[in-house]
């Protein structure tokens, strides 16, 4: 039950909200989304690191005539990246205390709800579930932009929906036509769990498009793509950023493009084996133009949010590269990056967020000698750029080191390509840091002074994220023995790859279907 | 010759819920006449209804429990099956809520409610016989039924130029759907010398490979069918009928109309019978009037500045989703997935835009209002709880999960898929990816604009609780689909 628990906590704790008054609704929602961190923490005492089956299963009838079911499981692909949403949930809220002034119950409402859509489609092991999970994050996240967002909110948030969801409509028809390809192979018996159709045996013709393993593989791809997002469908990207409020952004960025790569690693690559080999330097090629265009686009912005939104594109190439490489490296390096990128850009918006706050100016031009009046501001921000640009010694240089080694193993022309990025993502961030933070104190600084300093809660926000910096910087294994097992399993098992539920303590090695 | 007309216990039990809808019809009318042609109280009026209503559905319970058995009764004009047992349930159910709806409505109460009330179990009756109907002749009877009744109902509008407008726009077109549909089933009796559906399907395969006339009369009775469901190019009457109409008998007209003369379509369409006809383009035909359907109905939907509009084009779309549904039930293989889709699709659709138009009513403020996307700006602070209903069923309708549409759409495709129409489908996901934009816009005017109106929100009342039990049904049977997903299978089966 600790998965379902997990899920749908915040959900009943943002149902509980309505029964409090409104001005409490902040601190109730920072008090529930801090207890569901815990709860969720739970997962790591009955988790075992040595194996690389889904642990805590739970599967209950759901949709039984077209054998759809309620399952959800952990695994070490999905154990960080579940942890990492409850985590970022109240620190996003703690950072943006201040921002969200109106209607602040409806906002913790879809902070909630999202956090739910979140944990839920990272653990669904049910194709449909997943869906259902993926799609409904759509919801909350397009109100939370719509209402309490920027001047352009409105064509941001429409824009993040119709392109998120027409990515989605086609693995949905992906995932019917999947899912009456395994029927057809198991006697008629439809199936939408991941263990079943795994085993799923899809034709597939070498270099020819309009066969079905790579039609569903692009089908699947498309919707993952736009999610990450890849060049040429990230534009919805930097807009849906820059208008989203600061806790919007730092989930956007933090977890939900985390999606995109998670649907690759877990569906795509295990699922579409002889089409990821044949296709993926289509992803190859389009994560490393990601990775020199986001960086060089997010040079030349005036604007401190659009600089980290490009960022992210470009942290996201590395990514999708480090996936497609498809050895331990590269996996590895991917699945921590995308860890790495939670931590740091999260930080990034909250840090930008903090400033705005106070002078409600983002121009880069605008600042300035910011490093005399706010020191501790700009201790927390030089760490976080460190981490952002892969200093070693800070997480990112683990992360983007693992993905290069495995890339280059795999590629070593997209591994030179790719390095670019390193040099480039050093280079527009600490062009920023250097006009934002040094020289000539601007017409902010002036003006605002002393009062630029972050507070004490802003310090508490950002002392965990910085602890972690540093900590995945310095003990990584900490983290990736956990994942090692289940990361070892997908490079191992190339072509024959079967997800398992691990056996129990209890001995029992399958879980029954319950009613 | 013996002309004399035999009928048992059967066959009145069967058609009980229509005699016990029309006994309730009159009593309202009754009252007043006894009152001297005073009217009485419209909630009065209404309740009579509802009780008649609830003791018709409950008549239905008897056919119910024995759904897995096919009745003929009437000499083989009417069927009852599993298939006519899920219309009369959601007939009842729509004509409910639409009654509701209309007690609140500025253009339907007042001085003629319990003739109005008369019109509207009438149009249920005739609904269900098209639903039942066996006999070719008696879908004919059942169609003008529940036709003349609605052309009436709209004419009775408080309103007084649009509605007029509809209601005459709405009875020379449909009158000539029905003489199209007329002429097509003189061709078939012609040919095959009965007017029996079960029999013309059984000759179906070899007379429509063999004969142009029998062909002729198949595709005239499918454009009566397409007029009827607003399938493009024979839309045309549906914005304005729809939009002249009074709201609570759009939303009537636009569920309960639709779902009766799919099921009688789908009755006519099942086998595989068309795939065999003698020019072979039948079903190529059939698939582009469903991709041309979409794409007129959420590109007209996507320029519209009335709520009202955008949901009559919309309705216009999502029959080109039923019908995509239509062609995978209609050629053989496993056709019943088809059925399934169309008959569960129309289920989702009824509930959530019969909402819908409920909302809409519920937010007119006199009966001439054509509420526009900028009369929606700040609803959301002023009436929480209506915009929330009224986004969950735009969203449902747009397919978001876990609505009800969601699993609507998925049952559909998963047929379209299933049956191989893979460019259809990807025509309706393309479909579905541009309606979203129309479906956000009353969102975002609900949500995200600073209220500008002076009115208040709206007043508790019945309508609200009836838009809420669809809000709710909406959601929970999305969630809980294996129940309704079970119950429209064992609904279809009955057809092969």
């Amino acid at each position: 039950m600790l998965l379902t628990t997990i899920t749908f906590l915040p959900l009943v704790f943002a149902a509980a909200l309505y029964l409090l008054p409104e001005r409490f609704s902040k601190m109730a929602t920072l008090v529930f989304s801090v207890v569901t961190f815990f709860v969720s923490t739970l997962i790591l005492t009955s988790f075992d690191k040595a194996e690389s089956g889904l642990q805590l299963v739970e599967q209950y009838k759901w949709i039984e005539s077209i054998g759809v079911t309620y399952f959800l499981g952990v695994d070490g692909i999905s154990l960080w990246l579940v942890i990492l949403t409850t985590f970022l949930t109240p620190i996003a809220l703690m950072g943006a205390w201040s921002s969200i002034e109106t209607k602040s119950r409806a906002f913790c409402v879809a902070l909630l709800a999202l956090e739910t859509t979140m944990l839920g489609t990272f653990l669904s092991m049910d194709i449909v579930l997943f869906y259902v999970f993926f799609e409904a994050s759509l919801i909350p996240m397009y109100f939370m932009i719509g209402i309490w967002g920027g001047k352009r909110r409105i064509y941001a948030t429409v824009k993040f929906f119709i392109y998120t969801m027409a990515g989605s409509l086609f693995m949905l028809l992906g995932i019917i036509a999947l899912m009456y390809l395994g029927a057809a192979q198991n006697g008629g018996q439809l199936s939408a769990s991941l263990l079943d159709l795994y085993k799923v045996d899809i034709p597939f013709i070498r270099d020819e498009f309009f066969n079905t393993q790579t039609l569903l593989f692009f089908a699947f791809s498309i919707a993952f793509a736009i999610k990450c997002p890849l060049f040429p469908v990230h534009t919805w990207l930097p807009d849906a950023h820059v208008e989203a409020p600061t806790p919007g952004s730092v989930i956007l960025a933090g977890v939900l493009l985390k999606m995109g790569t998670y649907g690759f690693l877990r569906l795509v690559i295990p699922m579409f084996p002889e089409a990821t080999l044949n296709w993926g330097w289509i992803f190859m090629f389009v994560g490393v133009f990601g990775i020199i265009y986001g960086a060089l686009v997010a040079m030349v912005q005036p604007d401190m949010k659009k600089l980290v939104a490009y960022s992210s594109v470009s942290h996201m190439g590395y990514v999708v590269i480090g996936l497609f490489a498809w050895n331990e490296m590269g996996v590895t390096g991917a699945l921590y990056q995308m860890l790495n990128h939670g931590i740091s850009t999260g930080a990034l918006f909250l840090l930008v967020g903090m400033v705005y706050e106070r002078t409600h100016s983002r121009e880069i031009k605008d600042y300035g000698g910011l490093a005399a009046v706010a020191p501790f501001f700009a201790i927390a921000f030089v760490i976080v750029t460190m981490s952002s640009i892969a200093v070693p010694m800070t997480n990112g240089f683990i992360g983007e080191f693992l993905i290069l080694l495995g890339v280059w193993q795999a590629s070593p022309i997209f591994a030179a390509f790719a390095v670019l990025g390193v040099i480039l993502g050093a280079a527009y961030m600490l062009w920023m840091v250097k006009r934002v933070f040094f020289g000539q104190a601007g017409p902010l600084i002036e003006k605002y002074g002393d009062k630029l300093e972050i507070n004490r809660r802003e310090i508490a926000t950002l002392a965990p994220l910085v602890i972690l910096i540093f900590w995945m910087g310095l003990a990584p294994n900490h983290f990736l023995d956990w994942s090692k097992a289940s990361l070892d399993k997908v490079v191992n098992n190339q072509f024959n790859y079967e997800l398992t539920i691990a056996p129990t303590a209890e001995g029992s090695t399958k879980v029954a279907v319950k009613e | 010759m013996d002309l004399s007309i035999q009928f048992g216990l059967e066959d009145i039990v069967c058609i009980a819920p229509a005699l016990i809808l029309f006994i309730a019809s009159i009593i309202p009318l009754t009252f007043k006449v006894l009152r001297g042609n005073k009217e009485i109280r419209p909630g009065i009026a209404v309740i009579y209804a509802q009780v008649g209503l609830i003791a018709a559905l409950l008549s239905s319970l008897i056919l119910y429990s024995q759904q897995n058995n096919v009745f003929y009764v009437f000499y083989r004009a009417l069927v009852f099956d599993g298939l006519s047992v899920f219309s009369t349930v959601m007939v009842i159910l729509l004509t409910s809520v639409a009654l509701v709806f209309s007690k609140d409505h500025f253009a339907t109460k007042g001085k003629q409610f319990s003739e109005f009330i008369f019109l509207m179990m009438n149009a249920a009756i005739g609904m269900m016989i098209v639903a039942w109907s066996n006999d070719l002749i008696v879908t004919f009877i059942g169609i003008e039924m529940m036709s003349l009744a609605l052309y009436l109902i709209i004419a009775l509008s408080n309103e007084q130029t649009l509605s007029k407008e509809a209601a005459f726009k709405y009875f020379v077109l449909g009158s000539l759907a029905s003489a199209i549909f007329l002429y097509g089933v003189a061709f078939i009796f012609g040919i095959t010398g009965t007017t029996y559906i079960d029999k013309i399907l059984e000759i179906a395969p070899v007379a429509i490979s063999s004969n142009y006339m029998f062909l002729m009369g198949v595709l005239l009775v499918i454009l009566g069918f397409c007029f009827k469901v607003s399938i493009a190019p024979f839309h045309a009457w549906t914005p304005d009928v729809y939009e002249g109409a009074p709201t609570p008998v759009t939303g009537y007209m636009a569920t309960g109309v639709k779902l009766v003369t799919f099921v009688a379509f789908l009755r006519i369409l099942i086998g595989d019978y068309i795939t065999s006809d003698l020019t072979g383009r039948l079903v190529d035909v059939l698939q582009w009037l469903a991709v041309i359907t979409m794409l007129v109905g959420n590109i007209a939907a996507i320029m519209q500045n009335g709520v009202k509009r955008m949901l009559a084009y919309s309705s216009v779309a999502h029959s080109g989703y039923i019908l995509m549904g239509l062609v995978a039930g209609a050629v053989g293989g496993e056709s019943w997935l088809g059925a399934t889709g169309v008959t569960y699709y129309i289920f989702a659709y009824s509930i959530m835009t019969v909402g819908a138009f409920g909302v809409l009513s519920i937010l007119e403020r006199h009966e001439a209002d054509l509420y526009s996307m900028d009369d929606l700006k700040g609803l959301a602070s002023r009436s929480p709880w209506l915009a929330a209903c009224f986004a969950l069923f735009l969203l449902s309708l747009a397919g978001i999960p876990p609505t009800v549409g969601f699993f609507g759409k998925f049952f559909l495709f998963s047929a379209a898929i299933k049956q191989g129409f893979f460019w259809m489908v990807i025509w309706a996901a393309i479909n579905s990816i541009i309606s979203v934009y129309y479906y956000l816009r009353p969102i975002v005017m609900m949500y995200m604009h600073e209220d500008e109106s002076k009115d208040a929100g709206p007043q508790m009342s019945s309508s609200m609780i009836a838009v809420s039990i669809m809000a709710v049904l909406v959601l929970v049977t999305g969630l809980a689909t294996e129940p309704v997903y079970e119950f429209v299978v064992t609904a279809v089966n009955s057809l092969f």
